[in-house]
């Protein structure tokens, strides 16, 4: 009866108030050429043919269709199956879109219909070796979403209003490249390409070069920033690759075989490990799937790692169990004792110091006194104590570390790196105990990501721009990892820039980042975000925010290219708008993917070519000769030509491979959608290099043309690593001079995290809120148009301990209030065995929501909300009017969606916590109350006080050290440290006029 | 050729890929699942595991939906995968209930059965099923166990198995290496918890908000008595259902904690009240013809036209609606006549259609001769000389119609309180009893011969104390002997239907109609078939519904 009611209150407001007729609802009827895909009968039977039989290390052989006969495939419906309906596909491959592995797929697209039947695994790609994870598979609910956007679209009325007309590209092209042209000849950081997603490798940074801004803003901060810092000071890579399969101790401080970075790939080779005989040890205060998988589940206080770590460590050093050689080889022991001698880095006033600084030629066995003695203290005992773990867990992770023999494959991403202030040091304690085991680039070891990634160099690369755009990277965090994009509203709030054209893409600011309701202040206020336009295949909280809202494919509707570090090796994987390539082999050319796509659905590869020629028509800003064709003089290069180009010249073997099937390079990578570059890729630091005309300096680097190209180590030059003494930096000078010289941050040591014991107070009410679990079927923000994925998964109850139920006097499904320094939100709770005692524990993906009935995010994944704004008293909050409902659409699964709960938006509440070096978003929240729910609270109610999250901004910004007062050499940022995009090297010079002084 | 399934729970990570690339092959629509994982907690923190178990239909090699699908829409492939062919199902829902593993679902959009049919249509041409290839961690093996060198086969040779309920005699050929018993036993766990843990639980009834927890008896209390050396000694607890769940810690159940389900899939009761209210219908039908014919044959009564023609016609009516009820209750209902014309002689839903249409046929003939006679039409000799052979040869069907269900549900293996071998007896009894109850009903509009009436109540009575008996001294007095049933029948005294069963079955329908039997007034007797009526489908409710509610997966 409720549900009649509303439905009938809809009917009508719609005819009482005439202006809504004018709403766009997205995926209704006004697009008739979109709807249910249907396929055709063919008079074909299939044939029993041998099978593609792919023999996997782990012994699994399985079958598929034969490559050869990927373009003209006859199968049995199996839907009407026994009946005998053949159904003739041409097989596509491309890339999955749901995460960044970039696994491989197969679109099934029928021949005749061009509509898609299903997406399968592409069993030639080297990462994903023809499996996926359940988000593949659901790449087809997201094609067939009867609530997704098909035209691009144009804000009518106030920002926010959620009034739209359609419109058509050309006028989106050229009403953006219009401000962007306008921007870009007033300055040079106006424009802001905001990215959650990338989805591939380097064209849309090319562009963005080519425009000669700095304008690329990452979401970085609140994901990897922790990970990425720590493994950089030790190696100048930002992220590990281990080499899970061939490893023979695995250590994770994540949930690799729930979610983790690579999920599939990674998941395969962790049980490949596994099976043949790897221990797994995780670190998880929550029961993952992974540490419900492992030999060793520590289960340790967030922000205790690397107290575990340092014990592990500890004991490889006083047992003289570590590799001394490798160590000796490899680590910059002598630039330490140097640190040590000269003060630097401080060992209190033990004797040891002055016989290093006596000593003429100090050697290794110095350097291992030296480690006896930093690390003594950290005992297995007190690792124990500060985990609240059983100590002899910690001792038998210790023993299958101590037994790796070279080959620890460890991996940390987010999880603890993320979650606590001072995470970095946890990536660090971490990559030591691979320095220190020799396990770095050997096979079972851990190599770095750009070792088995390969990029290859497109026909054009723009010079880099001179500009710095101070919202992006501030003074206070000269060594961020990267983009302080989590704070781009607060900083914006307190009048440090504005922006012109700010570009959303595979991104949802507003939900994904803590603190959302200073994100929708900003999001509305036009003076300081002038024209937003968000590029995204279906709506989301954000975008309900934008001026254009311009839809872009999913997996299988773009172009785009990828490799990631999946195993030891490097491959390249082709994502392909599989209806374009259908049709192009059915003999019909397409000139833009939007005519092959449903509705006019885009991709972002053509758009921003199209984009910047139109920015610079007559090629005076110098931006317009970057995407011009390298095989028609004079003519806007095509995404064909673009990518012809690179296969042709960039990537070393496949123009062989595909001349061996007689065919082109391009052709090659329609057909088969991936290469494998190289294989068995380890160590390539030891790569001796050619020394012969070049210079060798005191710390036996070897210089060429003033650049530092390798190291020479014992009497051999190598390539090393890309640090600034080419070894691994146990010891970091980079650290020491930019005003962080305590021992806690030169060199792997602990950091005492803002969520430590000490500072939650059980009696007090107070617990951990630990934010950021994933689950492995949900996709960030973007699960909520694949209904499979949400009939599987769609709420994320409060994980708490049974102790704190009872404590709470709650039981599973009961309503509790739980209170954050800036706020408040309402959720049930699920009570398990599986999460530590003092945390509660929410998945971050869920409590999606949307402001009108008919438009917005998905109704069958989100609630309908009421938002409540004082932006003057800065109270905000959400009350939920109903949560997901079944609706009629022409997909009769909509009406039958089930659920109900679809979850809370925690974020909101979530205060902002940059960490002072790496400026990761510390992600754990200090759970200043956790209780049973008020007789008046509703689920999903959120409640936040801006004025005090403003607060709580400042409080975490103090505890920086500025550039301006700790650069050692008048630049913002040591040059040597990663940038996505990095800028002149005279951009790097500090401001005139720092903000706040 | 003899396919099975492998799954291997040393390598499952639980990560539903599975379940989607299942739902995208075979355009599986939303509520309702192929294959799914199951994924159950235990331990205490510290020491806790979440298991996983990717669960489906088992292609048992004696598959119980097969034997008792009614036209053959399910079936045994000579390769060993059991198939269905959605053309050809009537949506009658027996092999919901044989299935003892969840694994067949109705269709929403076909309303016909189905379930994982190991992709057949994909094996055919070589291909492996859609789960197997999608497994990130070949968890999941397919092949021939009839051939040694098949990968299954050789890792079958080397690692011990286990599968689903063995005991079911179903011999199923999906074997699991490394199960744990807390996700094998479907009643480790209450079917409906308050919440799994990322998704919604589905209340069992549609009334049902606050999720109502399954109730055990508490612990008893320490009893008086004491052993020989003094040592107080424990009451015995009633048999089959321990006290406060599988374990105990300290004061408080522990078991939620312990053991609880963290995500499964949710199936939906398949039969509701149509089914009791057949069960009453057929039970009138058959009861008035077997007393009408007993009676009569044994001479207990003389022919009496009005009131034998009266009492034909209400039993034809109830073999109408009894038949209507069966028609209504299929998905399918325009396929209804499939039943006949292409019958799977085994199952005893085709059986018991063939002695309906028997026994209508018979019963219908007889009447319609005595009516012809009655009316003049034809002469009464006719009549007469028909009704010996008509009456005794009707019996028996009018038994079989009554009693023929007993094997039907006897073929529900999935549901094993159904599985009583007292059934066709009880049935027997019920029909008689409801019968008599209704002929009493017309007694008190309908003048009826004296020797009818008194015969009437006396076989009322005596099936009124009988089938009290049956119940509470048989089905419900002697434990189960299985958890399943013992459990269904917990429901049924203690549980959710207590109130059927005590207040309306045993109360108003059987003690009362005694009493009001020994009144002796024609309205009281009329009464006394009312509630007796009210009381049998009370009755027949429960011991439909409660069997449903207790877990195969």
């Amino acid at each position: 009866m409720p549900r009649t009611n509303t439905r009938l209150a809809g009917v009508l407001a719609a005819m009482l108030h005439r202006e809504r007729d004018d709403r766009i609802y997205p995926g209704r009827a006004d697009d008739d050429t979109f709807g249910l895909p249907t396929f055709a009968e063919t008079d074909l039977t299939p044939k029993k043919v041998t099978m593609t039989t792919v023999t996997h290390p782990d012994g699994r052989m399985s079958q598929y269709p034969p490559a050869e006969q990927w373009g003209d495939w006859v199968e049995w419906d199996g839907r009407l199956w026994p009946k005998k309906v053949a159904r003739r596909y041409t097989l596509v491959p491309t890339v999955c879109f749901n995460c960044e592995s970039a696994c491989g797929l197969l679109a099934y697209v029928d021949r005749e219909t061009l509509e898609i039947k299903k997406f399968e695994g592409n069993p030639v790609h080297p990462g994903s070796r023809g499996r996926n994870c359940a988000k593949g598979p659901a790449t087809l609910n997201q094609v067939y979403d009867p609530e997704r956007i098909l035209h691009p679209l144009k804000r009518v009325g106030a920002r926010g209003e959620g009034r739209w007309k359609r419109i058509t590209w050309d006028e989106a092209l050229d009403e953006i490249a219009a401000r962007m042209r306008e921007s870009r000849l007033q300055r040079r950081d106006g424009i802001m390409y905001h990215v959650g997603r990338p989805g591939e490798d380097g064209f849309t940074n090319r562009c963005i070069q080519a425009w000669g801004v700095d304008g690329h803003n990452s979401h970085t901060n609140i994901c990897s920033a922790g990970a990425r810092a720590g493994y950089a000071f030790w190696s100048a890579g930002d992220r590990p690759s281990p080499d899970y399969a061939n490893a023979r101790t695995i250590l994770l401080i994540s949930s690799h075989l729930e979610t983790g970075h690579y999920f599939n790939p990674h998941a395969q080779r962790i049980i490949e490990a596994k099976q043949k005989g790897a221990k797994l040890i995780t670190f998880d205060p929550r029961l993952s799937n992974t540490a419900s998988k492992s030999d060793v589940w520590l289960p340790t206080w967030p922000g205790s790692e690397a107290y575990v770590l340092l014990a592990i460590a500890n004991d490889l050093i006083q047992n003289d169990r570590y590799d001394k050689d490798f160590v000796r080889r490899w680590v910059n022991w002598e630039q330490t004792l140097e640190a040590i001698a000269n003060g630097q880095l401080s060992m209190d006033k033990d004797p040891l110091v002055a016989e290093i600084a006596l000593s003429a030629a100090p050697s290794f066995e110095l350097f291992d006194r030296v480690l006896k003695h930093l690390y003594a203290e950290f005992t297995f005992e007190r690792a124990a104590r500060e985990a609240q773990v059983p100590e002899a867990r910690i001792r038998e992770a210790a023993a299958y570390v101590a037994d790796c023999q070279g080959r620890l494959a460890a991996h940390t991403w987010r999880s603890a790196s993320i979650g606590n202030l001072g995470g970095w040091q946890v990536a660090r304690c971490l990559f030591f105990l691979n320095v220190l085991t020799g396990s770095v680039g050997t096979r079972g070891g851990t190599s770095l990501n750009a070792w088995n990634k390969f990029v290859p160099r497109p026909f054009d690369v723009p010079p880099a721009f001179d500009a710095w755009n101070e919202l992006h990277l501030p003074h206070e965090w000269p060594l961020a990892f990267y983009e302080m994009s989590f704070l781009l509203p607060h900083f914006l709030e307190e009048g440090r820039g504005t922006i012109d054209v700010y570009f959303t893409r595979v991104y949802n600011p507003l939900w994904i980042n803590p603190d959302g309701f200073v994100w929708l202040k900003a999001l509305k206020d036009e003076d300081k975000i002038r024209c937003h336009v968000a590029l995204t295949p279906t709506w989301n909280e954000s975008a309900w925010f934008a001026d254009y809202v311009l839809p872009m494919g999913h997996a299988g509707e773009r172009h785009d290219l990828m490799s990631q570090e999946t195993h030891a090796g490097q491959w390249i994987a082709f994502r392909q708008p599989v209806r374009r390539v259908a049709l192009e082999r059915l003999g019909r050319p397409v000139r833009f993917t939007y005519e092959a796509n449903p509705g006019a659905v885009w991709e972002e590869n053509e758009f921003w070519i199209e984009l910047s020629a139109r920015m610079d028509p007559d090629g005076d800003l110098g931006i317009r000769r970057h995407f011009e064709s390298p095989y028609r003089r004079g003519e806007i290069i095509t995404v064909d030509e673009y990518y012809r180009w690179i296969f042709e010249n960039s990537v070393p073997g496949l123009p062989e491979a595909a001349a061996r099937e007689g065919l082109t390079p391009l052709a090659y990578m329609r057909n088969y959608a991936c290469f494998e570059v190289t294989r068995e890729n380890y160590t390539p630091f030891e790569q001796p290099i050619d020394a012969q005309d070049a210079e060798i300096d005191a710390q036996g680097r070897v210089l060429r043309n003033g650049t530092v190209a390798g190291v020479v180590v014992d009497g051999t030059p190598k390539a090393g690593f890309g640090t600034p003494s080419r070894k691994l930096e146990f010891f970091s000078p980079t650290l020491a001079r930019w005003g962080w010289p305590e021992r806690e941050h030169v060199i792997p040591w602990v950091l005492r995290s803002h969520v430590h014991p000490d500072h939650i107070d059980r009696d007090r009410g107070e617990m951990l809120l630990l934010p950021t679990f994933r689950l492995p079927t949900l996709i960030h923000t973007r699960s909520a148009n694949a209904k499979w994925l949400y009939e599987l998964s769609h709420k994320n109850p409060v994980w708490m301990h049974p102790s704190d139920a009872r404590r709470l006097g709650v039981v599973p499904g009961d309503l509790i209030r739980v209170e954050t320094e800036i706020g408040y939100f309402v959720d049930t709770v699920w009570v398990t065995e599986g999460i530590k005692p003092g945390i509660i524990a929410m998945s971050h993906h869920l409590g999606r929501w949307r402001l009108q009935e008919q438009a917005g995010v998905s109704r069958g994944a989100s609630n309908l909300v009421t938002l409540a704004e004082d932006a003057d008293a800065g109270r905000y909050g959400l009350a939920v009017q109903h949560s997901a409902r079944a609706w009629t659409s022409f997909d009769p699964d909509t009406s039958r969606i089930w659920w109900d709960d679809v979850g809370v938006h925690q974020n909101l509440t979530h205060g902002v916590h940059p960490d002072p070096v790496s400026g990761a978003h510390c992600w754990l929240q200090k759970a200043v109350n956790v209780r049973k729910a008020d007789p008046g609270d509703r689920h999903g109610d959120v409640h936040v006080d801006t004025n005090k999250s403003m607060a709580i901004y400042r409080a975490w910004a103090a505890l920086t050290r500025s550039a301006v007062d700790h650069s050692p050499d008048g630049t913002r940022r040591p040059y040597w440290l990663k940038r996505p995009l990095k800028p002149v090297k005279n951009a790097y010079a500090l401001p005139e006029k720092p903000f706040g002084r | 050729m003899n396919y099975g399934f492998l799954i291997n729970n040393e390598t499952c990570i639980g990560c539903h890929a599975c379940s989607t690339a299942c739902k995208s092959e075979n355009e599986v629509p939303l509520g309702v699942q192929r294959t799914w994982v199951k994924s159950v907690e235990t331990g205490l923190y510290p020491n806790v595991r979440r298991h996983f178990q990717v669960t489906r239909c088992n292609h048992c090699a004696n598959p119980p939906c097969v034997r008792i699908c009614p036209v053959t829409a399910m079936y045994q492939r000579d390769d060993g995968i059991v198939e269905f062919d959605p053309e050809v199902c009537i949506g009658c829902k027996a092999c919901l209930q044989a299935c003892p593993y969840d694994a067949i679902y109705i269709d929403p959009d076909t309303g016909t059965a189905a379930k994982c049919h190991y992709c057949a249509h994909r094996t055919d041409l070589g291909l492996e099923p859609a789960c197997v290839v999608v497994c990130p961690e070949h968890a999941i093996i397919a092949g021939d166990l009839d051939d040694p060198n098949t990968e299954i086969s050789r890792m079958l040779a080397e690692h011990q198995v286990t599968v689903r309920k063995p005991e079911q005699g179903t011999a199923p050929k999906l074997f699991y290496i490394n199960a744990d018993a807390a996700t094998l036993h479907p009643t480790a766990v209450p079917r409906t918890p308050a919440t799994f843990a990322w998704a919604d639980v589905l209340p069992l009834h549609e009334a049902d908000e606050d999720h109502p927890a399954d109730t055990f008896p508490a612990a008893p209390p320490p009893a008086p008595r004491k052993s020989s050396s003094g040592a107080p000694l424990r009451a015995p607890q009633p048999q089959g259902m321990p006290a406060g769940g599988p374990i105990h810690i300290g004061t408080g159940r522990m078991a939620e904690q312990m053991v609880q389900v963290a995500y499964n899939a949710q199936h939906k009761i398949p039969w509701h009240w149509p089914v009791p209210a057949y069960l009453v219908a057929k039970g009138i039908g058959a009861g008035l013809f077997m007393l009408l014919s007993l009676g009569w044959g044994l001479h207990l009564f003389a022919f009496d036209a009005p009131a034998f023609i009266a009492s034909g016609l209400l039993s034809l009516i109830c073999m109408a609606v009894t038949t209507a009820l069966l028609v209504f209750d299929l998905e399918r209902p325009e396929r209804f006549l499939r039943i006949l014309t292409r019958p799977q002689w085994g199952s005893w839903l085709t059986r018991g259609a063939f002695i309906l249409i028997a026994f209508s046929t018979l019963a219908g003939l007889w009447w319609m001769l005595e009516v012809g006679a009655y009316a003049a039409l034809w002469p009464e000799a006719l009549a007469e000389a028909a009704r010996p052979f008509l009456l005794w040869a009707g019996l028996p069907l009018a038994a079989g119609t009554a009693a023929y269900t007993a094997f039907l549900f006897g073929q529900a293996e999935g549901r094993d309180l159904w599985q009583s071998t007292l059934l066709p007896f009880h049935l027997l009894v019920q029909a008689v009893m409801a019968g008599t109850a209704l002929l009493l009903l017309v007694a008190t509009v309908l003048t009826l011969p004296d020797a009818l009436l008194h015969t009437t109540r006396i076989a009322f009575a005596a099936a009124l104390i009988l089938d009290l008996l049956l119940t509470v001294g048989g089905e419900f007095g002697m434990p189960h002997a299985s958890e399943a049933a013992a459990q269904a029948a917990h429901l049924i005294r203690h549980g959710r239907y207590k109130d059927y069963f005590w207040l309306w079955s045993v109360a108003t329908g059987h003690v009362i109609p005694l009493a009001l039997l020994a009144v002796g007034h024609p309205l009281a007797g009329g009464l006394a078939g009312l509630l007796c009526l009210a009381g049998l489908y009370c009755y027949e409710y429960a011991f439909v519904m409660a069997p449903q509610e207790i877990p195969n997966s």
